[in-house]
């Protein structure tokens, strides 16, 4: 639990999927996001599926933890299959159970829409899976560096993620010492009556802030002390680099997306 | 001018990280339905609004769901949970932090959190009718709702909700501010003073 609080569901791996530029791994899921919405008959899917399991395959994360990301989607899948195999009233007649009649739409609506689902958080899993937090808000920098022009500020919203990311574990070791020294003195965080229950939130919430407001001060302090004068020529400890399997991962995402162009119906 | 000094946005980039940690103790309230969670991350956008100013409020929502979406994700794969969070949340913490600059006392604080929730629970009840429950349905592919239904859940379960989350919020927020009230007038001179 708590490590899933703070590295998300990054799997750790050297695949050619987890060494993929942030960047390209962004808009290849961002693109793949989109085109999902061009498909409409059996050719298109197919080619979609075949893209984002060749794209789980080639992560080499096992079959089970990619499962274990769609465990809370299938119930939705499969209430949205049932759900379209029962209302759609169109074609021909396949199966007449008792007062249940499945139609041949149906069925066919009911496997699209729910392998469109799958797909999208299929593909939209993968990018957490194999991208660190931090490569994602690096990526995310890179990829609006051109709305700074418009005076968005990309390099402050970036770092405030990274300092976010930074504290995490840390306020979350905090908050257990809290816990602990609290109910050391008599707090009940565990049950209790309700207005017992928000006196404990309080007893924790109080502490938590002062100390985070203090950190927050004397990290601007020693940022500012180091010279810290905002993102206008500051040099990266991360550098991205952009590889020539970036550019073969994104021209297929194109290739993709002219394909899909020309076999939807 | 620059966007935000240092300062602010390092205490803002802090209290993100502490509102992601609330929002992931989330619990349903009793009777609604549990779609509907309730958490403190409010909480902290709420005093970076007030020690900071309305921006720094706004951007700890923002901070706070948008790691919330890229380590816990969307379980539609597309972040609307997330983005009605972030109304939400703006729709109360805004109206706080205005009323309360123009009357700086334990009234006005009390009148803010009244305005907060209303706010909150207004705009919560139309977006969800017009924009979000339709953009539920859409992506999980679900055949639409007709307005009357919508309209059905939107009253029996979203207002009443919004409601008594705001008020459970205006209530833990008020005993923390009435405890840090000191400490907060102390950091606020010595902001001055700088």
């Amino acid at each position: 639990m708590s490590n899933h609080l703070i590295i998300g569901q990054y799997v750790p791996g050297q695949s050619i999927i987890h060494r993929l530029d942030p960047r390209a791994k962004l808009l290849i899921v961002f693109a793949y996001v989109l085109i999902v919405f061009l498909a409409n008959n059996a050719a298109t899917y197919a080619l979609l599926s075949v893209f984002a399991f060749l794209f789980a395959a080639l992560s080499r994360i096992p079959f089970s933890y990619i499962m274990r990301g769609l465990r809370p989607v299938i119930w939705v899948v499969l209430f949205t299959f049932v759900l379209h195999v029962w209302m759609t009233k169109e074609g021909d007649v396949l199966y007449r159970i008792g007062a249940l009649t499945i139609y041949e739409e149906g069925v066919r609506q009911g496997i699209f829409i729910s392998l469109r689902f799958l797909l999208l958080v299929l593909m939209t899993t993968m990018l957490t899976l194999t991208t660190t937090p931090i490569e994602v808000t690096d990526g995310v920098e890179s990829l609006l560096g051109p709305l700074k022009k418009m005076r968005v500020p990309v390099h402050e919203l970036a770092l405030m993620m990274a300092i976010s990311l930074r504290f995490i574990p840390t306020l979350m070791e905090e908050t257990e010492k809290i816990m602990k020294a609290q109910a050391a003195r008599g707090v009940d965080f565990s049950g209790g009556r309700f207005s017992e229950r928000m006196k404990a939130i309080v007893s924790l919430l109080v502490p938590l802030f002062i100390s985070s407001f203090k950190r927050a001060d004397e990290l601007a302090t020693a940022m500012e002390a180091r010279g810290y004068r905002g993102g206008e020529g500051r040099t990266k400890f991360r550098q991205l680099a952009w590889k020539r399997t970036d550019t073969v991962f994104f021209a297929a995402v194109v290739l993709l997306a002219i394909l899909l162009c020309l076999l939807r119906s | 001018m620059k966007f935000i000094n240092t300062r602010t946005f390092v205490a803002v980039g802090i209290l993100s990280a502490g509102a992601y940690l609330l929002m992931m103790l989330n619990f349903p309230l009793p009777p609604f339905p549990n779609f509907l969670l309730v958490d403190f991350s409010d909480i902290p956008a709420l005093f970076a609004a007030l020690l900071y100013g309305p921006l720094a409020g706004v951007l700890v929502e923002l901070l706070k769901n948008v790691l919330n979406y890229v380590l816990v994700g969307s379980a539609t794969g597309v972040p609307i949970g997330q983005i009605a969070n972030f109304t939400a949340g703006v729709a109360f913490i805004l109206p706080v932090s205005f009323i309360y600059r123009k009357a700086a006392s334990r009234k006005g604080m009390l009148l803010g959190l009244a305005a907060g929730t209303a706010t909150m629970v207004l705009i919560m009840s139309v977006l969800n009718y017009y924009v979000f429950l339709p953009a539920y349905t859409l992506f999980l592919g679900a055949p639409a709702m007709s307005a009357p239904e919508t309209k059905a859940l939107v009253i029996s379960a979203i207002l009443p909700f919004n409601a008594a989350k705001g008020v459970l919020m205006a209530v833990v927020f008020m005993l923390l501010f009435l405890r840090l009230r000191p400490w907060l007038q102390k950091q606020a001179a010595a902001r001055r003073a700088a």
